[in-house]
């Protein structure tokens, strides 16, 4: 879906510029991981073998070391991310055309990251991933998310900042707790390939303190591991969260600090998380949804969604029964005058939405009676009683809609609507 | 329906869905008989829903469980078809509207075996594709009565 491309192009210079704010090299390799899914393979059969193949990365390195896109940023390596992450981006979003999978598609990568667990330039770059998906799951979500969810991205990008600061001071850290953190993704990856981990996030203090404290941490860890089995969202949540970022730790594992006044218990910061996850995916829905931005409340949109769902199964349903009985006299040039119509319909329906649309096509039948389609050519077989009833039971709901969407004490709106308003 | 407009796209979900779609709606019209009787418009109904379905979750793909579910359904309708047609006339007469998440398990392919998130994340997919979907036929058909 090309719109989305383009939207998300312009997302892009917001992604390549969080990214860039942390200067770490880990970051450039990162890019390599999400440019895998552009050449063409899936991006987790792509993961498996990056896993074990380490000249792979190598070779990334120079690549990207090449590319020396413009920027005013120091380093070629950062700015070479950031040419990466623009064309990877597209190409993932091309792959897939729509921004769910391209969300889901470079999250999905995160679980693999952890069993590439050779040295501790992996880790880096792992643990670099994070920052990442942060501004990459805003921006994947972006033409339905932009309203919303600007506030999101911006303490993405806040965060990332205070990373970069954080990854600044604290490079040998990371490198040190390496083997701390090879040994928890071992044992995390026993875990449910779905692992989302969450984390107490470390404060960004000395380096050598750390240590201690992540032991603890990495069990406390683990057992959010097993116990959450979450899956995405994972730099959401690290965005999301006011604590501070820490750096994007040796791990891939969601930071989540248990904000003050809240309850600590390992199970319960997963399931604040999850909760966390699946209101991000109401709202995201609600903007699908037309007319649903008053809603406010998992229960009345969840039936907005199902309503919604279901009109559309329906029209699909009544446009196939009109396609079979309709002559059909488009069979050379079908795609030609296709194409057309779809850049004519953009253009004649600029502002309808989902629901409107499905509105303007039950109006124009309303006038006739139901067992008969307008204008086809022949004899009017009856209609099927199954769409009928269909039709009937979706008419007063569609009417229903119509009816909530024209203001209140308009005298406009199609003939036969008008007096029943009255 | 900013994600769902493109220009010129050439591979975007809704130009392969368009090209699937035609083309099984070619093959569809190629042995219409002349003439239509009632049993006949619904075997024809019945078959141009299950193409239109079964074009946009190819041209989707199997990135997506529920285009997956959709696919598997289909190859294995004959040994379900009786079945889902029992059950699906059933839970249209009886249809309520109700906010639970099982119901939208039921709407969306697929929708079973996964986790509410997730099903989320596929409802909003099958939302957009849904839409694509029902743009097209309605191209479709103002295109074939004019």
């Amino acid at each position: 879906m090309d719109s989305e491309d383009n939207v998300d192009k312009g997302f892009q210079q917001r992604k390549g510029d969080s990214i860039l704010n942390c200067a770490s090299s880990g970051i450039v390799t990162n890019s390599i991981y999400e440019k895998v899914p552009g050449i063409g393979m899936s991006s987790q059969s792509m993961f498996k073998s990056t896993n074990e193949v380490d000249p792979f990365y190598g070779s990334g390195w120079d690549s990207i070391v090449s590319l020396n896109p413009s920027g005013n940023f120091g380093g070629s390596s950062v700015v070479a991310q950031n040419e990466f992450a623009n064309s990877h981006y597209s190409v993932v979003l091309e792959n897939q055309t729509v921004n769910f999978p391209s969300e889901s598609g470079l999250v999905d990568m995160v679980p693999k990251i952890p069993s590439f667990g050779s040295g501790s330039y992996s880790e880096m770059v792992s643990s670099f991933r994070m920052p990442e998906c942060g501004p990459i799951t805003e921006s994947g979500c972006h033409p339905n998310y932009a309203r919303s969810n600007i506030g999101g991205v911006e303490r993405a990008l806040t965060n990332i900042a205070d990373a970069r600061e954080h990854c600044q001071n604290s490079e040998d850290g990371i490198l040190g707790v390496s083997p701390n953190g090879k040994r928890k993704r071992k044992a995390s990856m026993g875990a449910s390939t779905k692992n989302v981990e969450v984390e107490h996030q470390k404060d960004p203090s000395g380096d050598t303190s750390e240590f201690p404290k992540e032991d603890d941490d990495k069990k406390q860890k683990f057992e959010q591991n097993v116990g959450a089995n979450l899956r995405n969202k994972q730099a959401v949540k690290q965005a999301k969260d006011n604590s501070m970022t820490a750096e994007p730790s040796k791990e891939n594992y969601i930071h989540v600090r248990a904000k003050r006044g809240h309850a600590t218990n390992s199970h319960s910061l997963a399931e604040r998380v999850r909760r966390e996850r699946i209101s991000e995916r109401m709202r995201l829905l609600q903007e699908l949804v037309p007319g649903c931005n008053k809603i406010t409340g998992k229960a009345v949109m969840l039936d907005e969604i199902i309503n919604y769902v279901q009109s559309l199964q329906q029209q699909v349903e009544f446009l196939s029964m009109k396609l079979a009985t309709v002559n059909p006299e488009l069979d050379a040039d079908i795609e030609r005058i296709l194409s057309k119509d779809i850049l004519q319909f953009r253009s004649n329906n600029p502002a309808t939405h989902g629901i409107g649309s499905g509105l303007s096509s039950p109006h124009p039948f309303m006038g006739f009676s139901p067992g008969t389609f307008p204008g086809v050519p022949g004899s009017n077989p009856p209609y099927h009683p199954l769409p009928q009833t269909l039709w009937n039971n979706d008419l007063q709901s569609i009417l229903q809609m119509g009816f909530d969407a024209n203001p209140p004490g308009s005298n406009l709106g199609p003939n036969g609507l008008s007096k029943m308003e009255l | 329906m900013t994600t769902l407009i493109m220009p010129s796209n050439h591979n975007s979900i809704k130009t392969r869905f368009t090209y699937r779609f035609a083309r099984s709606l070619k093959k569809l019209n190629k042995n219409r008989p002349a003439s239509q009787s009632m049993k006949e418009t619904y075997r024809r109904y019945h078959m141009i829903r299950v193409a239109s379905y079964a074009s946009m979750a190819s041209a989707v793909g199997p990135k997506r469980a529920w285009s997956r579910a959709v696919l598997w359904k289909i190859r294995n309708r004959t040994l379900h078809r009786t079945l889902m047609k029992k059950s699906r006339i059933h839970a249209l007469r009886t249809r309520k509207v109700s906010g639970n998440p099982n119901d939208l398990r039921k709407l969306v392919p697929g929708g079973e075996g996964m986790d509410f998130s997730r099903l989320l994340n596929e409802t909003a997919h099958y939302i957009k594709c849904l839409r694509t979907q029902v743009q097209i036929m309605k191209n479709i058909v103002d295109h074939c009565s004019n």
